[in-house]
């Protein structure tokens, strides 16, 4: 159900390499335009108030077309970063979500049936998916239910999303704790 | 770790800097080598937007992401015999860069298009002939009869001048040959490895 957010992510991320990389292109040949019409300066009207400006320009872009690579190589490396934590993060749920299951002992259609509730599937939609009567599904759904100490859907899912807030997140303010005393701050 | 993931999406693409610079610099190479006649005005500035994209390039193997600095993929002879060994061998490898065969063709494509801006730059001494005109007038390169006169006075700088033509030609024949060498290089690999190298090249696409 994230796949269009993270995807929405990445192309952004992409886009801005991209401009970068455009960018770095123009850079990269205005100064060798303007070194080469430096070099000719020189030759013709020698070291001029005009020259040395457009040298100070040529040195400039020089130096410019340097840094904005190293913008870009960072900009590339973060959306490298967070690639590799979206699959790592996705990766480590669906080890959580196994964990779950063989705790509660469901059975491998069981664990599908549920595996699909939890991805946001309604009764009818999980029983076409497995070709199985929506009265079969109720009932392995209920025996689901039943398994994980739950009564509906959204406590079950529920389940879940407690264990993601265990563990602080990256990049929110951590949850606040009810245990903890107001008092000792964060 | 990078090339995992990427291999999960479905193969490894070149970053965007990597990607243009190598598009415009082969397209460069195509049209200065096969279509624009040498001398002529056009094939001057390619040379320049070339020299451009060099130096971008090779700038990139200092500053730019993992696999595209120069530390991935060092010329090295003797990895370069290993790999051919593995072909041997029928053992195929994945690389998180070039190839240790691919990187050798990459520094000898690189030095040769050095030569070409050096010895193209040296040969036209203004940098930007008709282009401007302060009461100076470029004489023509390679206009026989205007340039006999003097012949003989700096014949030494006109022999310079051969040399650098002689070069200049050398190395564009080369070029392409090294570009014929390159693209049987890709297409080979890309058979063996069962992967398409030249999407790579081409970018992420639609996905």
């Amino acid at each position: 159900m994230t796949a269009p957010a993270a995807g929405g992510a990445r192309r952004g991320g992409r886009m801005r390499v991209n401009l970068l990389a455009a960018l770095v292109i123009l850079q990269a040949l205005c100064a060798v335009f303007f070194v080469g019409d430096v070099v000719a300066d020189l030759r013709l009207t020698g070291l001029v108030p005009h020259t040395l400006f457009e040298a100070a320009v040529a040195v400039a872009l020089i130096v410019g077309t340097f840094f904005c690579g190293l913008e870009m190589r960072r900009a590339i490396e973060a959306m490298r970063r967070s690639e590799q934590a979206v699959a790592a993060a996705s990766g480590a749920f669906g080890a959580l979500i196994e964990e779950r299951f063989a705790g509660w002992s469901l059975t491998p259609a069981e664990a599908e049936v549920a595996l699909f509730a939890l991805k946001g599937f309604d009764m009818a939609e999980i029983a076409a998916l497995r070709g199985a009567a929506p009265g079969t599904v109720r009932a392995q759904l209920a025996r689901v239910y039943g398994k994980a100490g739950v009564t509906n859907r959204s406590q079950f899912v529920s389940l879940f999303i407690e264990d993601l807030l265990d563990t602080p997140l990256v990049g929110l303010p951590s949850a606040p704790d009810p245990t903890a005393p107001r008092a000792a701050g964060r | 770790m990078t090339a995992d993931t990427a291999r999960a999406q479905g193969g490894r693409v070149w970053d965007p800097l990597v990607r243009l610079t190598h598009w415009t610099i082969a397209f460069a190479v195509v049209l200065n080598g096969l279509i624009v006649e040498g001398g002529a005005q056009l094939h001057i500035w390619i040379g320049y937007a070339m020299i451009a994209m060099l130096g971008l390039r090779l700038l990139w193997g200092l500053v730019g992401p993992e696999e595209a600095r120069f530390t991935a993929f060092p010329p090295s002879l003797r990895a370069a015999w290993s790999h051919i060994a593995d072909i041997r061998a029928g053992r195929h490898e994945e690389h998180r860069s070039h190839n240790p065969l691919g990187a050798l063709m990459a520094y000898a494509m690189w030095a040769t298009l050095i030569v070409m801006g050096v010895t193209g730059l040296a040969m036209e001494s203004d940098p930007f002939p008709e282009g401007r005109t302060y009461g100076y007038v470029e004489p023509e390169t390679g206009d026989e009869a205007q340039g006999a006169e003097e012949h003989e006075e700096d014949g030494e700088d006109e022999e310079g001048e051969d040399v650098l033509e002689e070069i200049h030609e050398f190395g564009g024949n080369l070029l392409l040959v090294l570009a014929a060498l390159h693209l049987a290089g890709v297409a080979f690999e890309s058979r063996r490895g069962g992967r398409n190298l030249v999407r790579g090249m081409i970018g992420p696409g639609r996905r």
